[in-house]
């Protein structure tokens, strides 16, 4: 009965420690001088990441997240560890507000000054003091060439013209779609006055008729195959279908537009923080940031950049963005509780019957 | 009309398998598809594939998941088959609890398993890691593996255990010599399921990643937005084929266990 018991104990044991070894092999990693990032993914060029572990021995990890909600969801939840997050400007707002980023040492940046002042100044981070532009991209619309006399200009009020009645699409977006209306009344984008707001709504309305639907990813399967003239999109979108069908192209709405920028911050629990502020640093460094733009063909608002970059880049709205359309263009803002008033319209809009 | 009668089960049959593998058959031809588009037909093409195999995040993921799936399986099956012959064999008031413990996580949300997971791990002081995943693919892995374990036992003679103890077998040699060979199509079916469970578990594992710990499951949800969908296609034709390359294997031995 001894070596019974004692060869189940043993045999117990064993598998205890199996369970062990298996569970701390995940955990152990050496004293590597390390960065974690948390990314939107294929919005980097790994060369440049690579390069950079090549130049200064800190090995890059990264994870992506698909919305800004998930990342904050995650990190809210009690995750730890990332370094660096690439939240989009009204999610810094958030996470600002509920303190999980580190206020930036300047000092640390050298190249912060390369920043273009133009992006900084619709920014509600204007100092920098939360938070870096990463990469910015507009809405606008995309057109299919053949079928619109490729327009050199063009209105929102396009959405009006019955001639291509069932051949456009809007974004299925209540601040974006909403947003469009307002701008062509002339009004903000981040209007919170009740009446502006309800002649966006009648004016949304009366597009609805000439609209084929609302909708956010299917318009683009639509544009390449021809089957809709008139889009409204994001950029990056935009190119993708541009790929693809060489008859579309992208024209930023000469009432002006909504700029969306993705923004680096380093967050309060990182315990990598100077690695993090290097990396900051490598990736707004003019060579570093115009290779950036050519890979993932938004555009890094950097000035020194700007000089880098080839033709075709600086000729197509789509990535790189003029003067006259940051004039007249805005950040969206995190509404907070009035965003009530925008949703109140929203379904609205989406309730009325057009026949 | 002798085939009369069998036109509606076989309407059923075929509607059914059309329903079940079409859209598995769809994006594995979108897989090739050299469009980005899937409603366009751009030519037959095998670089997503390539830039699938250049792709170090996803070389990483599944390096992850491997990691994950093996050593998940390894220990639950070993507590799960410990824990399925324990159940059945003794009976206790400790035993019921036992049961109510082992069956709870079959019924449990995901999203629930996954967010007191992680606040356990947080409040125990845990780093999140690939370590923490296996954890929790380990907590819900065992239910399965115990649960077919005990499903074997439907059949399963205890006179040869009797016999085995009256000729002197102590206990080890007991479940070593006839449990586990008499169990082993429960306890391989049961690793399967935890093995499928734990490649293509998405909750769980999202809560309990840590950096750097991303498994393939959670590469291709992020990249599902912003990234290049038919890369993913490209990714996810290769496990279907992988999983369905291990229930063919698993099918296999199964009838030369029974023989």
């Amino acid at each position: 009965m001894k070596t019974e018991s004692r060869r189940i104990t043993i045999f117990a044991l064993i598998c205890i420690l199996v369970s062990f070894l298996t569970v701390l092999s995940g955990c152990s990693r050496g004293e590597k001088s390390v960065l974690y990032i948390y990314n939107w993914s294929d919005y980097i060029d790994e060369a440049l990441v690579e390069e950079f572990t090549e130049k200064t021995g800190i090995e890059v990890i990264s994870d992506y997240f698909d919305s800004n909600e998930s990342m904050y969801a995650k990190l809210k939840a009690g995750a730890s560890g990332y370094d660096i997050v690439f939240p989009t400007s009204y999610m810094v707002e958030i996470m600002n507000k509920g303190s999980m980023l580190l206020e930036l040492d300047h000092e640390k940046i050298p190249n912060i000054g390369y920043v273009d002042r133009k992006f900084l100044a619709m920014s509600p981070d204007s100092g920098m003091n939360y938070s870096v532009p990463y990469m910015i991209s507009t809405t606008g619309i995309g057109v299919l060439g053949s079928r619109t006399g490729s327009p050199e200009k063009i209105s929102w009020n396009i959405f009006s013209d019955p001639g291509y009645a069932g051949r456009m699409t809007m974004l299925n977006d209540v601040r974006e779609t909403i947003g469009a209306a307002l701008k062509y009344l002339g009004y903000s984008y981040n209007s919170i006055d009740t009446e502006e707001l309800e002649k966006a709504g009648d004016l949304l309305i009366s597009w609805k008729k000439n609209l084929a639907k609302f909708e956010n990813d299917q318009y683009k399967n639509g544009l390449v195959s021809g089957e809709f003239y008139i889009s409204q999109g994001y950029s990056g979108d935009i190119l993708q279908v541009q790929e693809e069908n060489e008859d579309i192209s992208f024209i930023v709405p000469e009432e002006g537009t909504s700029i969306s920028v993705d923004n680096m911050v380093i967050l309060k629990d990182s315990k990598n923080t100077e690695n993090a502020y290097s990396f900051i640093n490598y990736l707004l460094e003019p060579e570093v940031a115009a290779r950036n733009i050519e890979y993932v063909y938004y555009l890094a608002p950097n000035t020194e950049a700007y000089k880098l970059l080839s033709r075709e880049i600086l000729e197509d709205p789509a990535v790189f963005i003029t003067d006259d359309v940051i004039n007249s263009s805005e950040i969206l803002l995190d509404q907070g509780e009035n965003n009530v008033l925008y949703s109140r319209v929203w379904d609205r809009v989406k309730a009325a019957t057009v026949d | 009309m002798k085939t009369g009668r069998y036109i509606f089960p076989r309407i059923m049959l075929v509607t059914t398998l059309l329903f079940i593998y079409m859209p598995l058959l769809i994006l594995m031809i979108n897989s090739f598809n050299g469009s980005r588009f899937s409603t366009v037909w751009g030519g037959f093409s095998l670089k997503w594939y390539v830039k699938l195999f250049h792709d170090r995040n996803i070389r990483r993921a599944l390096v992850n998941t491997v990691i994950v799936a093996a050593s998940s399986v390894a220990v639950s099956t070993v507590l799960g088959t410990l824990a399925g012959v324990v159940l059945v064999r003794y009976k206790s008031v400790l035993q019921k609890i036992h049961h109510i413990f082992i069956t709870l996580p079959l019924i449990v949300p995901d999203i629930l398993m996954g967010i007191s997971l992680l606040l356990f791990f947080i409040a125990a002081g845990f780093r999140l890691s690939l370590g923490t995943i296996i954890i929790g693919h380990i907590t819900f892995s065992i239910s399965y593996v115990a649960a077919t374990v005990q499903a074997r036992f439907q059949d399963f003679d205890f006179s040869v255990v009797e016999a085995a103890q009256d000729l002197g077998a102590d206990n080890f040699r007991v479940f070593y010599k006839i449990y586990i060979p008499l169990l082993s199509p429960g306890i391989i079916s049961g690793a399967m399921l935890a093995l499928t469970l734990s490649l293509d578990d998405f909750v769980i594992t999202f809560f309990t990643a840590g950096p750097g710990s991303s498994t393939l499951p959670i590469q291709i949800y992020s990249m599902i937005r912003f990234g290049t969908p038919p890369v993913i296609n490209a990714l996810s034709t290769i496990f279907i084929c992988i999983t369905f390359m291990i229930v063919l294997i698993y099918q296999r031995s199964k009838r030369s266990l029974y023989r």
